[in-house]
């Protein structure tokens, strides 16, 4: 049955499906308590076997968040104890949160000690002798954050670093890398967009996310 | 002396004691009064020295510059005390103190106190200021690296250099270094004689930085010397011979003698009109073509004189261009709409014979790897062969008309031919880029320069242009002077670092031309029809060849001094018939 892509308002949607796309983002973000509550009240079943690992996956994301990298490393080796050594380019996203956070601390002579026995090993692979100059300018200014470079000192780039950490660690357990939410706001700025262009005017019966959100 | 103005020019002062020294050579009592007043003369200059006092007829070589020069060449000459002498003199000082002092304290690495220095030199602006401090500081960063005070090396960075704000992308490089010293490009030992070469280095760059007047740039005056002798040398018309040293003495000027300018031999093989010729990269051998459909290899033997080598006979159309492969082993021949035929120098036999079917060759070269070999194609293409036979590549469209000049750049990756009646391709074949020239009036054939920078093109108008194909292309020069409206004339670079050029004409005459000037220096009369092609010696300056409808070749040289038995017969002219 083909339906009209203009007819979307009259599509029937499963409950089921939602419950189950509320699940797989609340797990993803590691929110245990909600994750719970929203279980008991929607009187669905609970995944079970997820509930440790999300309080510890809890942990680690947001040990990097906060720049605490060496811990963040620490409960990784503990939890997935391979994970890092197959996944290099992590690894040294983490190292380098660590330098990141002396920096700002401007502790730094421990940072170029840190640098030299942890990140310069990694300067063997070109790819990341550009990223560790990259960091090590940092050390050229007094006030890292006016320097070129500031944004490797940003809430910004931690959150990248540990949203990458979150997503690896998923997929070591065999979960999706991404939530369901995510993939399905993902396709839907696609299809909006493509829309668009084969209906044009005709088209302003389409559903903006944006929109709805900021009704 | 009266009437001497105290503030004028040292050369009118001069002048006006002229009379004085005119008592001087006729030894009259004038003499004591002469004398006092030209020392009196001579004792006056600093006094009235003036910043903008000039030297010279022309009044542009200021006296303080001048001096300061000569102050320099003497000290670069080692002459340590005549320098001094002469600044105190002359009352004007080589650098004044401050610099000195600067200069000091780079050599002996006080860095914070030059860089004081630096501010206190004046004559400068701030980015200029700024600049030269960033490049002080550099190699005192350098210099704690290397002697790993690491912390020192890094504060520098961070607390002087950085805050410079200049140049952000060094000051990245620099904290590389911190973490991979292996980079280091100045790698200087704590060896004291490599410290003190990196820092005169750096003082040279300092000079370079820094405005002119506050440092002289080393050995200026010989720089000055040489630019003069270069201004010289390409302004001498008939420069044709590297023998003879420029002196410093007299202006130089060649005479015309070293140009080709006399009949030496004339190569009578041919039984009808010689199209083509070329000398061999070598300059060895001379190939030659004819509407007679024989292709000639002839040998320059060391005494200069040619001879027959071999006959190429086979093409069944006359041969309109050839090409000698870069190594001079092999010759590839071009019948005009025919086959391409590949030779073997030394034993004069046919290699190869490229045909493609339904179709004929027009133009023929060889990539410099002596690998391959571009052909013009009559169906307007150009191909691409292997030494096999196979055709490697095609490129189709309008690449190519129906003449047969082809030429390969040096680097192997332009192809340059005759798109259209006005337009020349510059193909490069890789890459698939286009370039064109165009002109204004028929082209009739080019030729490329040895170092592939310029392009010559005859034209039917009678004009030669030289166009610059290096980067953006530009009309160089125009020459004129020769007969060419209705044939297929050529016209090629030639003499000591292809300084002249030279063309045939329809007048049966030689023309010689000097590049930088584009003057006519020689027109050459003997052949008793129209001059279709010409070729230099590219080893020998002093040979030229020409090949004319009158069915012979002629070998052009310079006034012999002895001439052996035979040539006194006959007037000095060698016959050539295929032996003696």
């Amino acid at each position: 049955m083909d339906v009209d892509p203009r007819q979307w308002e009259n599509i029937d949607v499963n409950d089921k499906d939602i419950h189950n796309i509320v699940l797989s983002y609340l797990v993803h973000n590691c929110f245990k308590d909600t994750m719970e509550s929203f279980v008991s009240c929607a009187g669905i079943e609970q995944p079970a076997d997820h509930l440790e690992d999300m309080e510890k996956r809890k942990r680690i994301f947001h040990s990097a968040l906060d720049g605490d990298a060496l811990k963040a490393i620490e409960l990784t080796e503990e939890f997935t104890p391979d994970l890092l050594e197959n996944n290099k380019d992590l690894h040294f996203d983490l190292l380098s949160l660590h330098f990141a956070k002396l920096i700002c601390l401007r502790k730094c002579t421990e940072a170029l000690g840190f640098a030299q026995l942890k990140l310069t090993p990694f300067g063997t692979m070109q790819k990341y002798v550009e990223k560790i100059e990259d960091f090590m300018s940092l050390l050229a200014y007094e006030e890292p954050e006016k320097s070129p470079m500031f944004h490797l000192l940003s809430l910004e780039y931690r959150q990248r670093v540990a949203d990458n950490l979150n997503r690896e660690i998923l997929a070591h357990a065999n979960l999706p890398r991404y939530s369901a939410a995510e993939r399905l706001i993902q396709q839907a700025t696609v299809v909006r967009q493509s829309l668009n262009q084969e209906f044009g005017k005709d088209g302003n019966q389409l559903f903006s996310l944006k929109d709805f959100l900021e009704r | 002396m009266g009437g001497v103005e105290d503030d004028g020019p040292p050369s009118k002062r001069v002048k006006v004691s002229s009379g004085a020294l005119g008592g001087l050579s006729k030894g009259t009592s004038h003499r004591e009064q002469a004398s006092c007043s030209l020392s009196d003369l001579m004792a006056q200059p600093l006094a009235s020295q003036g910043k903008d006092e000039v030297v010279g007829s022309k009044g542009v070589v200021k006296k303080v510059e001048l001096v300061r020069i000569i102050a320099e060449a003497l000290y670069s000459l080692g002459y340590k005390n005549t320098g001094a002498h002469l600044e105190e003199e002359s009352g004007i000082t080589l650098q004044s103190s401050v610099v000195n002092l600067f200069m000091q304290q780079i050599l002996d690495g006080k860095w914070d106190d030059s860089v004081a220095t630096l501010h206190k030199i004046g004559l400068m602006d701030e980015a200029i200021i700024k600049l030269a401090s960033f490049v002080i500081l550099e190699q005192k960063f350098f210099e704690l690296l290397d002697g790993e005070k690491v912390m020192d090396a890094l504060k520098t960075l961070r607390t002087e250099i950085a805050p410079l704000c200049i140049n952000n992308d060094r000051v990245r490089e620099l904290s590389s270094y911190i973490v991979f010293p292996s980079q280091n490009v100045l790698d200087i030992s704590s060896d004291k004689e490599a410290r003190l070469k990196s820092r005169k280095k750096l003082l040279e760059e300092l000079q370079k930085l820094l405005p002119s007047t506050v440092i002289i740039p080393e050995r200026r005056l010989v720089h000055l010397v040489e630019q003069a002798l270069d201004l010289q040398r390409d302004a001498c018309r008939f420069h044709n011979s590297s023998v003879g040293e420029m002196s410093l003495f007299t202006d130089h000027q060649c005479g015309k003698d070293k140009i080709p300018s006399q009949t030496l031999q004339i190569l009578k093989e041919h039984s009808d009109e010689v199209w083509f010729l070329q000398f061999s990269h070598n300059g060895k051998y001379l190939a030659s073509s004819s509407s007679d459909c024989l292709v000639i290899i002839w040998e320059v033997k060391l005494d200069g004189r040619v001879s027959l080598k071999h006959r190429l006979p086979g093409h069944q159309k006359p041969v309109s261009y050839i090409s000698w492969s870069p190594d001079d082993a092999q010759l590839l021949t071009c019948g005009v709409e025919e086959a391409m035929r590949r030779w073997d120098v030394t034993s004069g036999e046919c290699l190869y014979i490229y045909e493609k079917s339904g179709l004929g060759f027009i133009s023929c070269g060889w990539a410099p790897d002596g690998k391959r070999i571009f052909s013009g194609v009559t169906d307007k293409s150009i191909s691409m062969w292997d030494l096999d036979g196979r055709e490697v590549e095609c490129w189709k469209g309008q690449r190519t008309t129906r003449i047969s000049d082809l030429g390969i750049t040096r680097d192997g990756k332009q192809l340059i031919t005759v798109c259209k009646e006005t337009t020349i391709l510059l193909f490069g074949w890789e890459s698939q880029s286009e370039k064109l020239i165009e002109e204004g009036q028929n082209i009739v054939s080019f030729a490329l320069s040895e170092d592939s920078k310029f392009l010559l093109v005859s034209l039917l108008n009678q004009e030669i242009h030289l166009w610059n194909i290096e980067g953006a292309i530009k009309l160089v020069a125009k020459f004129k002077g020769h007969k060419h409206s209705r044939f297929v004339l050529k016209s090629c670079f030639g003499g000591l670092d292809q300084a002249f050029i030279a063309s045939g004409s329809e007048d049966s005459q030689v023309y010689i031309w000097h590049r930088i000037s584009g003057e006519l220096v020689f027109t050459l009369s003997g052949h008793s029809g129209a001059v279709n092609c010409v070729s230099w010696n590219p080893t020998n300056p002093h040979m030229l060849a020409s090949a004319s409808d009158d069915h012979t070749i002629r070998i052009w040289g310079i006034n012999r001094v002895s001439l052996d038995h035979d040539d006194r017969h006959s007037n000095g002219i060698h016959y050539c018939n295929g032996g003696t």
